[in-house]
C-alpha cells in the first residue's frame, strides 16, 4: 500500500472529506455506472491522484457493473451451486434475456453474479432490487419481476446459558471500565486465549498487546466484516441481530490498547449490515456507550461503518485497510504488521466481527469462565457455525469446540434433505480443506480439523450431497478463486487462471503439473487466498482422484 | 544494533531492518528478482526471491523479510527455487511474444533455466500506446509488477500510474487511462527505465520527426541492466 496516498487520504480524511470508493460507490447508485466525471470528481473529493482512482474503479465488482433500472444480482455461491449446480443462472438468464454481466438495451434491467449473499440456508438466492429472494421457488418469482424477501431462520445455541446468540448488554465495557481497569482487561483476554474467528485463528490477545504496545498516539480498531466466504452468514447474523454485541467488542478493544476510535468494514452483498450498526450506534450515544468520556471515566470511543464494494480479497486483513480508506483492495505484504502501520499509517487491532464478539463475556466473566464453555476441548469460548441449504435445519447454531462432525451434521443439522446422503463437507469457506463422509467422526476443533487438511475457518458446514460431480465442485472453487485474485502476487494472478482453465476445459488433468501448481500457490502466495485454494483441491486429489479426470 | 545472520554458510554483520535481499547481496550471493527495485519500498508481489531460513516452515521472501539475529539463510535451497521456477514459467505463459532478450525477465527466465512455459491458455491482449512523444505502452508485456507505479510515486512524486483490474486482467493505466500524455505524467521516464519486460518505453526523439518513420519503442540491446549489474 502506498505510504503516500495513506497520508493523502489521512490528511483529507481529518477535514471530514470523503475517500474516492465512497465517492465512486454514490455514482453508481445515482446513475448505474462510473463515468470519467465521477472519476475526475472523486480525485478532487478525496485528493486521491486521478489515476489511482482510476485503478480503484477498475478494482472493485460494484464499480465495474452497468446497472438497468432493474438490477438483478445472482448468487453464485458455493451454498447455491450445491443447491442447483448454477442451474438458477441459467434460468435466470433464460428469464431475463441476458447474459451476466449484461444490461437490456433500453437500459431496463441489468444481470450480474455476486458471491455471496448469505442466505445459504435457503439457495438459491437472488437480490433483485433491493429484495433478497431464495429458495427453490425463486427464479419463477424472478421471471414474473415478483421477487419477494426471504426469511432469516432463527439461531440457535446448543450452550446451557447462550452466549453469541443472545443481545449484548455492555455489562463487559461496564465492568472493564469500571473494574478491571486497561492492563488487566487485556490479561483476562490473554488468559481467555481467544482465537480469531475469521479464519486463521491467531490470538486476538496476541494482537491486541502489539497494538498497546506500539509507538503512537493514534491508534485504531477495524473489525473485520467482510465474510466473504461463500457458504458463511454469520457474521451476518451478528452485524445485524446484535451489532451492540460487536459494538461492545470495538470499545473493548479500543480501551485495552488505548485507541479512541473503531471501524466496521462491511460488505456491499449485505445490505442490511451497515444500516444495523448505524442504528445500534446511535442508540449507543444516548445510553452512553460510546462518545466522549463514557460512564464519567474519562474513556472516548466512537465507531465508523464503511460498506465495502464487492471483493473477496479485501476480507484479508492488508486488502480491508486499504479498501476501508479508499484505496483497490490488494494485499500488502507483511511485516508491517496492521499493530504497526494500520489505518492512516497507525497501530491498529484487525479483529474479526465473531471474534470481536466474543470479548464482552470474557471482561464480564473472565478467562476462566469463557475457556468452560467448550468443556470437551483444548480451545476456549464457543463457536456459530451455519449449514448450507441441503440439510434438513439449515441455520446458525452456537456449539462449543470438539463436538464431531458426524454430531454436527447429523443430530444438530438433521442430515440432508430429501434422503440424500452426504458425499463430502466443505468447512470454513473455499480456502478449507473438504471432508468425505467417511471421515465424519473428526472433532470439530482446529487441530482436529487441520490433521485432515481442513480448518475451522469462518465456521460454515458446507454439504455436498450423494449427486454432487467432485470435478464440478473443483471448477467452482476455481473459478471463485480466479475471480477474486487481487492479483498483486505473481503465482494466484496467474495460477488460479491457468488451474481454472484446465478445469473448466474438456481435457484430461495434467496431474504432475497441476501439483507443482498447488506448492507453488502454498508456498509462493502472498496471502491465504492463493495459499488456501489448494487446500480443498488436496482433498479432491486425496479422496475423490477418480473424478477428477487426471491424466 | 547490529545482527549477524549467516547466508549460504558466509557470516555477515547487518543493521537493524536490514532485508535478506540487501543482506544477500552484501555477500554477493545470488537471489532472483521481478518486482524489486532498489530505488523503491519492497513490494513482495514476485514471489520469485524465496530464501530458505533455519527454522521456517516455508520458503520466504527475501524482499520483504527483515533479518533476525542469527538467521541462517539459504539462497540455493531446492524448495525456494522450485516455487520461483514455477512462477517464471507461469510468468512467460501471460505473455503473448517472448520478452525481449535485453529484457530483466528474460534474463532472469534465463538464469532460471525457463526457456519456455508448459502453460498454455490466455495471454494478455495487445495493447499499444505510442501518442506520447517519449513514453510507449505495450499493455500485453505488462506482469503487474508494480515497478513502474511506485517508481511514479516513490521516486518521480507524479502518481500518474496506476495499476488496474483485477486478477489476470491486472495491468497498467497512466491518468484515467488516456495515455501518458492526458496524465499527471512529467516525461521524467523513471518508468521505463524500471520496467522489467518493455512494457513502458522510452521511444527515441528522433523517430517522432523524422518523416516515414513512425514512432517506435527505442532498442536497448546490449545496455547491461542495474540490477543485475553486480554479478
Amino acid at each position: 500500500m502506498s505510504q503516500n496516498l495513506v497520508e493523502l487520504i489521512r490528511r483529507h480524511h481529518a477535514v471530514a472529506a470523503p475517500t474516492a470508493l465512497e465517492v465512486l460507490k454514490e455514482a453508481v447508485e445515482d446513475h448505474g455506472e462510473v463515468t470519467d466525471d465521477d472519476r475526475r470528481r472523486a480525485a478532487e473529493l478525496s485528493g486521491v491522484p486521478e489515476a489511482a482512482v482510476y485503478g480503484i474503479s477498475t478494482f472493485y465488482d460494484d464499480l465495474l457493473v452497468r446497472r438497468g433500472e432493474r438490477h438483478v444480482r445472482v448468487c453464485t455461491g458455493t451454498a447455491c451451486f450445491a443447491a442447483t449446480g448454477d442451474a438458477h443462472v441459467d434460468q435466470i438468464e433464460e428469464a431475463l434475456g441476458l447474459k451476466l454481466g449484461e444490461r437490456s438495451a433500453d437500459g431496463s434491467v441489468s444481470l450480474v453474479e455476486t458471491v455471496c449473499l448469505g442466505f445459504c440456508h435457503s439457495s438459491p438466492a437472488v437480490r433483485d432490487g433491493e429484495t433478497i429472494d431464495a429458495g427453490p421457488e425463486m427464479t419463477t418469482r424472478v421471471a414474473d419481476d415478483a421477487a419477494r424477501p426471504a426469511p432469516e431462520p432463527a439461531w440457535r445455541s446448543l450452550l446451557p446459558e447462550p452466549v453469541l446468540t443472545e443481545p449484548g448488554d455492555w455489562s463487559g465495557l461496564r465492568r472493564a471500565l469500571t473494574e478491571l481497569g486497561s492492563d488487566e482487561l487485556l490479561k483476562q483476554v490473554e488468559a481467555a486465549k481467544v482465537r480469531g474467528r475469521g479464519g486463521a485463528g491467531f490470538p486476538a490477545g496476541t494482537k491486541w498487546k502489539f497494538t498497546k504496545g506500539a509507538t503512537g498516539d493514534q491508534k485504531f480498531i477495524v473489525a473485520n466484516g467482510d465474510e466473504g466466504d461463500p457458504g458463511s452468514y454469520i457474521d451476518k447474523y451478528l452485524m445485524e441481530q446484535s451489532p451492540e454485541r460487536l459494538l461492545e467488542g470495538l470499545a473493548l478493544a479500543g480501551f485495552a490498547v488505548g485507541a479512541q476510535h473503531g471501524f466496521v468494514l462491511t460488505r456491499s452483498e449485505y445490505p442490511l449490515s451497515k444500516p444495523a450498526l448505524d442504528l445500534a450506534i446511535a442508540q449507543a450515544h444516548l445510553d452512553g456507550w460510546l462518545g466522549t468520556n463514557i460512564l464519567g471515566t474519562g474513556f472516548d470511543f466512537d465507531v465508523t461503518i464503511v460498506e465495502g464494494a464487492g471483493s473477496y480479497v479485501v476480507g484479508e486483513e492488508t486488502a480491508l485497510l486499504a479498501s476501508l480508506q479508499g484505496l483497490r483492495g490488494t494485499v500488502s505484504a507483511r511485516p508491517p504488521f496492521p499493530a504497526e502501520r494500520g489505518v492512516f499509517n497507525r497501530p491498529t487491532v484487525v479483529n474479526n466481527v465473531e471474534t470481536l464478539c466474543n470479548m464482552g463475556f470474557v471482561a464480564t466473566h473472565g478467562a476462566d469462565a469463557y475457556a468452560a464453555l467448550s468443556p470437551d476441548s483444548e480451545t476456549n469460548g464457543s463457536k456459530l457455525v451455519c449449514f448450507n441449504e441441503r440439510f434438513v435445519n439449515p441455520t446458525i447454531y452456537e456449539v462449543p469446540f470438539g463436538m464431531s462432525m458426524r454430531e454436527l451434521c447429523e443430530d444438530v443439522a438433521g442430515g440432508l434433505k430429501d434422503g440424500r446422503a452426504i458425499k463430502a463437507v466443505q468447512i470454513g469457506g473455499p480456502l478449507g480443506g473438504i471432508l468425505p463422509a467417511s471421515k465424519l467422526d473428526t472433532a470439530f476443533d482446529f487441530d482436529a480439523l487441520a490433521a485432515e487438511g481442513c480448518m475451522v475457518g469462518h465456521g460454515s458446514i458446507l454439504a455436498f450431497d450423494d449427486q454432487t460431480d467432485m470435478r464440478e465442485v473443483a471448477t467452482h472453487l476455481l473459478r471463485f478463486g480466479a475471480h477474486e485474485s487481487c492479483g498483486k502476487c505473481f503465482p494466484c494472478r496467474i495460477g488460479l487462471k491457468r488451474a481454472y482453465d484446465e478445469f473448466a476445459s474438456e481435457a484430461a488433468i495434467d496431474k504432475a503439473r497441476f501439483e507443482q501448481l498447488l506448492e507453488a500457490l502454498e508456498l509462493g502466495s502472498l496471502c491465504a487466498h492463493g495459499g488456501g485454494i489448494p487446500a480443498p483441491m488436496r482433498s479432491l486429489l486425496l479422496h475423490f482422484p477418480d473424478e477428477l479426470g487426471l491424466a | 544494533m547490529s545482527l549477524t545472520v549467516t547466508i549460504d554458510g558466509t557470516p555477515v554483520e547487518v543493521a537493524e531492518g536490514t532485508t535478506i535481499l540487501e543482506a544477500a547481496k552484501l555477500v554477493d550471493a545470488w537471489v532472483p528478482t521481478l518486482c524489486f527495485d532498489e530505488r523503491e519500498a519492497p513490494f513482495g508481489a514476485c514471489r520469485v526471491c524465496m530464501v530458505a531460513v533455519e527454522g521456517a516452515p516455508k520458503p520466504l521472501p527475501a524482499c520483504t523479510t527483515p533479518c533476525r539475529d542469527e538467521m541462517v539463510i539459504d539462497t540455493h535451497d531446492a524448495t525456494s527455487r522450485r516455487v520461483a521456477t514455477a512462477v517464471v514459467e507461469l510468468v512467460l505463459s501471460e505473455l503473448p511474444v517472448a520478452p525481449e532478450p535485453h529484457t530483466e525477465l528474460a534474463q532472469i527466465a534465463d538464469r532460471l533455466d525457463v526457456t519456455a512455459s508448459r502453460w498454455p491458455g490466455a495471454t494478455h491482449d495487445v495493447g499499444h500506446d505510442f501518442r506520447h512523444p517519449y513514453l510507449a505502452f505495450q499493455h500485453e508485456l505488462c506482469i503487474s509488477c508494480g515497478r513502474c507505479v511506485r517508481a511514479c510515486d516513490e521516486v518521480q512524486g507524479a502518481f500518474a500510474l496506476t495499476a488496474t483490474g483485477r486478477g489476470f486482467e491486472s495491468n497498467i493505466a497512466a491518468g484515467l487511462n488516456a495515455g501518458f500524455e492526458d496524465s499527471s505524467c512529467v516525461s521524467c521516464g523513471a518508468c521505463a527505465d524500471t520496467c522489467p519486460t518493455d512494457a513502458i518505453t522510452e521511444i527515441t526523439l528522433l523517430d517522432g520527426v523524422v518523416p516515414d518513420r513512425p514512432p517506435r519503442p527505442r532498442e536497448r540491446g546490449g545496455r547491461k541492466r542495474r540490477s543485475l549489474a553486480s554479478e
